[in-house]
């Protein structure tokens, strides 16, 4: 959607943070740690993202986590040049991705530490973390190493 | 089988104009609605307000029933709102239907209004950052709606192997739709070339600023009475034939891409197959879907392009005014201007104008069925309709 004006209103400098959910703290508490968890299914091994309070395969309350490598391919991904939250002007350009896990699930993150010219759907992607206050955002960046595309 | 027709419409033309205030666009396109339906205003008798998007006061005064009484409309017997967003008008009609069915009404009156003008610009960047955007694993990424659909765009173009100016002569089929519909905001505007198209800012790849859209003021009101009380009416109807529904996921990364694609597909599927007509027997595709890249796709899922082909069909300009196939006749939100939940609103309006002939220079020339969609959120369903120029067993008695 197009603004044919510039905002007006202060929405401060502070970006927004993870709304988390009592089933989505041990991800985050994960982050913090370095880690990148990824729920799973005790009862039907389903591999869960979002983290959910139930299963939605079985609706098993029995959720564990299992850690991911961490490493995954780009499905798709956008560079912003504008018209974006204010509080995220000043990231300009970014580049926002669906990332699929070597796990199995889908993630949407940052692409980061590369030229987006660079970028394809398929680049080979693993994770890092980036700080905003009391969070670790888990964001990717092309493999090191890597060759080719998936 | 469905009992449902739309016998009276009522629209503004979508602009600009912060004078304007919410109850004067209501008070326009309802009175011109009932009128338009030959029914007395005191014989409406049910009122449902689809849900105005980030309009807090006008929505609470809906909400709890103000409008009847602001209307002088002596017969109402219930009124109530209606919301999920972009699909809220289908929604809206499906209560309706069943008002009708159990005796609740006898005819309804269905109305939307948005005014964005005066909505602060920070208002409507929060509004559609966050509308249909998960708060815990997408918002904080900075995603908005345009983002959304570049990375839908994106993994479109890259399997489909459309090129940016196939994709940017949606826009130019689109807004040649507008250019000729006296309620657009384009209205008497010569639709943009595929190079303006393209010329114009990368918002984010692929998505150019003139591949999204305008967020504007505009309201549209129906009324709508069983197939037998349209049969008895005079005027022109639009009867409701079939319909289809699928639900595809509230956070944009959970949706499948291929599973909204088949969703599409089979949606018009069962919905032609419940009207009682073939998929060749449709005379108008009128697509909403807020975005102009999302339209080749869907163009493909709805059998009109073959796979792969939709952006190509639309770069031959079969799609655009004049072309062989009548699609988006008002343009979609990137042709009318974006009202919010009232795009949906103003499609049925036009599916209705078509079938009724009064299209002008729009009009599809014998227009018999209409396909028209909805959808609600970011995308979270799709709700497929089938309407006709007459009920199913019969034409309608003539006055």
């Amino acid at each position: 959607m197009v603004l044919e004006s510039k905002p007006e209103v202060d929405f401060g400098t502070a970006k927004p943070l993870p709304e988390v959910q009592p089933w989505t703290q041990a991800f985050w508490d994960g982050t913090r740690q370095g880690k990148l968890l990824v729920q799973v299914c005790q009862t039907c091994q389903a591999r869960i993202f979002a983290p959910r309070k139930l299963c939605p395969q079985c609706w098993s309350s029995d959720l564990g986590w299992m850690e991911s490598t961490g490493r995954g391919a780009i499905f798709a991904f956008t560079t912003a040049y504008s018209m974006v939250d204010p509080r995220f002007s000043d990231d300009l350009p970014f580049t926002i991705a669906y990332v699929d896990l070597d796990e199995g699930i889908r993630m949407m993150s940052r692409i980061v530490e590369c030229d987006p010219a660079e970028l394809a759907i398929g680049t080979k992607v693993e994770v890092l973390f980036h700080p905003r206050e009391e969070f670790r955002l888990p964001y990717f960046r092309p493999q090191r190493g890597a060759t080719g595309r998936g | 089988m469905s009992n449902l027709a739309i016998v009276g419409i009522g629209e503004v033309p979508t602009a600009l104009l912060p004078e304007r205030t919410h109850w004067d666009i209501i008070y326009d396109t309802c009175v011109e609605a009932v009128r338009d339906s030959g029914i007395g205003k005191d014989d409406i008798q049910g009122v449902i307000s689809v849900t105005p998007v980030a309009q807090p006061v006008i929505e609470g005064e809906l909400a709890f029933g103000l409008l009847p009484e602001r209307l002088g409309l002596k017969g109402v017997r219930d009124c109530a709102m209606v919301n999920a967003g972009g699909a809220s008008t289908s929604n809206a009609l499906r209560l309706a239907e069943q008002w009708l069915g159990a005796g609740v009404a006898d005819s309804v009156l269905i109305h939307q209004v948005t005014i964005h003008s005066t909505m602060p610009p920070a208002k409507q960047i929060d509004t559609f950052a966050r509308a249909g955007i998960d708060l815990q694993w997408e918002y904080p990424y900075g995603t908005t709606y345009n983002i959304i659909m570049a990375l839908l765009a994106a993994r479109y173009m890259h399997e489909s192997g459309a090129r940016p100016e196939e994709m940017a002569s949606v826009v130019t089929a689109l807004r040649s739709w507008a250019e000729h519909d006296p309620h657009s905001i384009f209205y008497g505007k010569q639709a943009p070339s595929v190079e303006r198209v393209l010329e114009s800012d990368l918002l984010a790849t692929p998505l150019h600023k003139r591949e999204s859209n305008i967020l504007a003021d505009g309201g549209a009101a129906l009324v709508v009475v069983s197939t037998e009380r349209a049969r008895q009416l005079a005027g022109p109807a639009a009867y409701k034939l079939g319909e289809s529904s699928r639900y595809f996921g509230g956070t944009c990364l959970e949706r499948e891409f291929s599973v909204m694609s088949e969703g599409w597909r089979v949606t018009a599927e069962e919905a032609i197959a419940r009207a009682g007509i073939v998929h060749d027997d449709i005379d108008l595709w009128n697509v909403y879907l807020a975005y102009p890249l999302a339209h080749p796709a869907m163009a493909e899922s709805l059998g009109v392009a073959p796979p792969g082909q939709g952006a190509r069909y639309f770069a031959e300009g079969r799609m655009s005014f004049g072309g062989d196939i009548a699609w988006s006749t008002i343009g979609d939100a990137p042709g009318r201007g974006h009202t919010g939940s009232g795009v949906g609103t103003a499609c049925y309006v036009e599916t209705a104008r078509q079938l009724m002939g009064r299209a002008g220079k729009r009009q599809v020339e014998g227009c018999r069925f209409a396909y028209q969609n909805t959808a609600g959120g970011s995308g979270f369903n799709n709700i497929a309709t089938i309407w006709g120029k007459e009920a199913r067993g019969g034409p309608r008695k003539q006055a």
